[in-house]
């Protein structure tokens, strides 16, 4: 006689459909998002790193391969595109305030996102990192759904990236005020630039909410470096993979 | 809203389609913002619609990542044997772009002020 508890029966229905998928990715993040405001937005309590770890812990718990998850998941993901489409609307409210700015801001995206790919590359070949690793340090510096739209083209791990790019949004949204006070910069538009390039989303809300024209900098610098890179980076990556044998 | 997203949805379609036959080097959403940047500059401005829309994804362009990012899991024991190297990559090279894009401005914001009051000061000359 093989009677079925009930409750298990619910359960293999739940876990086959892509709503308990999206359901634990939802809640998760609604959960971070509120601790995030509860802290004032400090960026240490990061809604996305919340998220997933919460995520992560509650499907590890329950046994579901990845790929199980990532089939309700995708739903979410496949925003992504549009998510950077959206982009153009902050980088044209930026580009309308700059009024001969233009050159020196793209000179100095140049300048960061070079700086950002060839240290972190640099440093984690020379410590000793797998390629898996090295690979996705190439992209991590572009804002996450470009990033990992190049990733997917130079075959390199769109995972990996857009954790690296979550920690540096981390780290750059903590340490910006930092450096950028050590260095003496005071101008709202040069600080909120900077930190759109290094430090990305998280970056541009901790930006805005100290000024509002460094969160629209931030903003239009992240949405710029990413198509920067986008068309550079696959460019300069083919003619540089050979010589460095990865 | 709905209008904001049809929008942000055909401009990546198009993107999409340009990327598939034309321009197979760059991803279709990065030629849909390229498209849809080049016509709100032919508009001259973004309507509202459109604006909430962008706001809204911009405000949680970090959920969008969680799918992709639990992926870590199967990465752990590689990021782990790893941790040192990845940590002090990540960490040197933030530091790093946002103390060089800040200077690099500076340096230019420096210059574009001393040639300003250059040319002021000429023409205040001229007026002696």
């Amino acid at each position: 006689m093989s009677k079925r508890l009930p409750i298990s029966d619910i359960w293999v229905y739940l876990s086959g459909d892509p709503l308990f998928a999206l359901i634990i990715t939802l809640a998760t993040y609604q959960l971070g998002y509120l601790l995030y405001v509860r802290a004032n937005r400090h960026p240490l309590v990061n809604p996305v790193a919340i998220s997933v770890i919460l995520t992560c812990i509650t499907i590890d718990v329950l046994d579901m391969p990845y790929e199980k998850y990532f089939e309700g998941a995708q739903f979410v993901h496949f925003l992504l595109g549009t998510a950077t489409v959206a982009l153009a609307v902050p980088i044209y409210t930026g580009f309308k305030r700059m009024q001969g700015k233009i050159l020196h801001i793209w000179v100095a995206l140049t300048a960061g996102s070079t700086v950002s790919i060839v240290s972190a590359v640099a440093i984690a070949k020379l410590m000793g990192a797998s390629d898996n690793i090295v690979g996705s340090m190439y992209t991590k510096s572009v804002t996450t759904p470009i990033a990992m739209g190049i990733a997917e083209r130079l075959n390199v791990s769109p995972t990996l990236t857009a954790v690296f790019t979550v920690i540096t949004g981390m780290l750059g949204a903590i340490l910006a005020p930092y450096i950028l006070n050590t260095i003496k910069v005071q101008q709202w538009w040069i600080r909120g630039t900077a930190i759109g390039v290094g430090a990305h989303g998280l970056g541009i809300t901790r930006a805005f909410s100290v000024n509002e024209e460094a969160g629209i900098y931030a903003s239009m610098a992240m949405g710029l470096n990413g198509v920067i890179s986008a068309i550079a980076l696959p460019v300069v990556l083919s003619y540089l993979r050979p010589h460095l044998g990865f | 809203m709905i209008s904001g997203l049809v929008q942000l949805f055909l401009w990546q379609g198009l993107g999409e389609l340009l990327s598939k036959f034309i321009l197979p080097g760059i991803p279709g959403p990065v030629l849909g913002l390229l498209l849809l940047l080049g016509f709100l500059a032919f508009k001259g401005q973004v309507d509202t619609d459109l604006a909430a829309v962008a706001d809204g994804f911009r405000q949680h362009l970090g959920l969008l990542f969680v799918p992709a990012s639990v992926g870590v899991l199967l990465f752990l024991p590689e990021l782990q044997t790893h941790a040192l190297a990845v940590g002090t990559a990540l960490l040197v090279s933030v530091v790093l772009t946002i103390a060089v894009t800040a200077i690099v401005l500076k340096v230019f914001w420096y210059f574009s002020l001393k040639r300003n009051k250059g040319t002021a000061m000429q023409r205040e000359q001229r007026h002696e």
